[in-house]
């Protein structure tokens, strides 16, 4: 993002005196950080705009409470995972997960993961990216985020805090329980395959 | 857990190959309209922005009132129950004096 050839500050001003064109400029220019985190951990059934929407009006309505002291890409970084870990919450329960609800593809690449140590082949990358999210959908919304954020888009443990707002032990210790539940459920597929 | 660690690792780097999306601009009309909807109303008063930064601070405090003053007079209410000797009848007190 180019945050450097954006006066952030000069842009907040201008919105705070209601100024439609600042803020028209505003959303353009935080709309790729926004709709990247909405897509990333965008909730079954939700419409990606209608979630970019949400994002933005909250934080246009929160704007009095931005102090500066942290980056403003952050802190709309913050509502925007937050506003996502909301809906995901609002959802109805993940039904259980079953071996059949997996695409070929996905069924093969788990097999493969499950039974042999071999790397997975590169043109498998999206039925195992498709498998990871579906593996990370039956997590609770904050294990599903933290582990999303770890290991898949690898962001460190410190850049995590900043967006979610959760001190650094929060973070290691919801990834270490989230973890655990994934091995459980690793376990599990594992015995269903067998029997 | 080291088993499962390999194998997750294995899953979320055969994961991490598929292209990261390119990156998007806001689709036509977007800004303007989130700009309209944001800052088209009138301003809120300040007096009415306190007003509901505190309401839900009030709401818990009246909560908390509301148990304190219960939890206060209950024991008055058991007293009194105790000291009860129920409605007045004045039937059944002719029947008796008679």
């Amino acid at each position: 993002m180019a945050e450097e050839t954006f006066d952030v500050a000069a842009c907040l001003d201008r919105v705070r005196q209601r100024d439609q064109a600042a803020a028209r400029e505003l959303v353009e220019h935080l709309y790729p950080l926004v709709i990247r985190i909405v897509r990333s951990h965008l909730p079954r059934r939700v419409a990606e705009e209608d979630l970019a929407q949400e994002i933005f009006l909250k934080m246009f309505t929160r704007l009095d409470q931005y102090k500066g002291a942290v980056a403003f890409t952050h802190w709309v970084s913050r509502i925007a995972v937050t506003t996502c870990i909301d809906q995901l919450r609002a959802q109805k329960r993940r039904p259980e997960f079953r071996w059949a609800d997996l695409s070929e593809k996905e069924a093969e690449v788990l097999d493969s993961v499950l039974t042999s140590e071999s790397e997975v082949a590169t043109n498998d990358a999206l039925a195992a990216r498709e498998l990871v999210y579906k593996l990370l959908g039956q997590l609770k919304p904050e294990d599903r985020l933290v582990l999303q954020l770890l290991d898949l888009e690898q962001h460190s443990v410190a850049e995590i805090s900043e967006m979610t707002g959760w001190n650094p032990s929060l973070v290691k210790v919801r990834a270490f329980r989230a973890r655990g539940k994934l091995k459980k459920l690793f376990e599990e597929l594992q015995r269903k395959e067998r029997s | 857990m080291k088993d499962f660690d390999a194998r997750w690792q294995r899953l979320v780097v055969a994961a991490r190959r598929v292209p990261a999306a390119e990156e998007a601009a806001a689709p036509y009309g977007f800004s303007t309209r989130i700009a309209a909807r944001a800052l088209g109303g009138p301003a809120r008063p300040a007096l009415l922005a306190v007003f509901a930064r505190f309401s839900v601070r009030a709401l818990w405090v009246a909560g908390v009132l509301a148990l304190a003053s219960m939890a206060a007079n209950y024991l008055a209410f058991a007293g009194n129950e105790e000291d009860d000797q129920g409605p007045l009848d004045p039937v059944s007190e002719v029947v008796a004096s008679s």
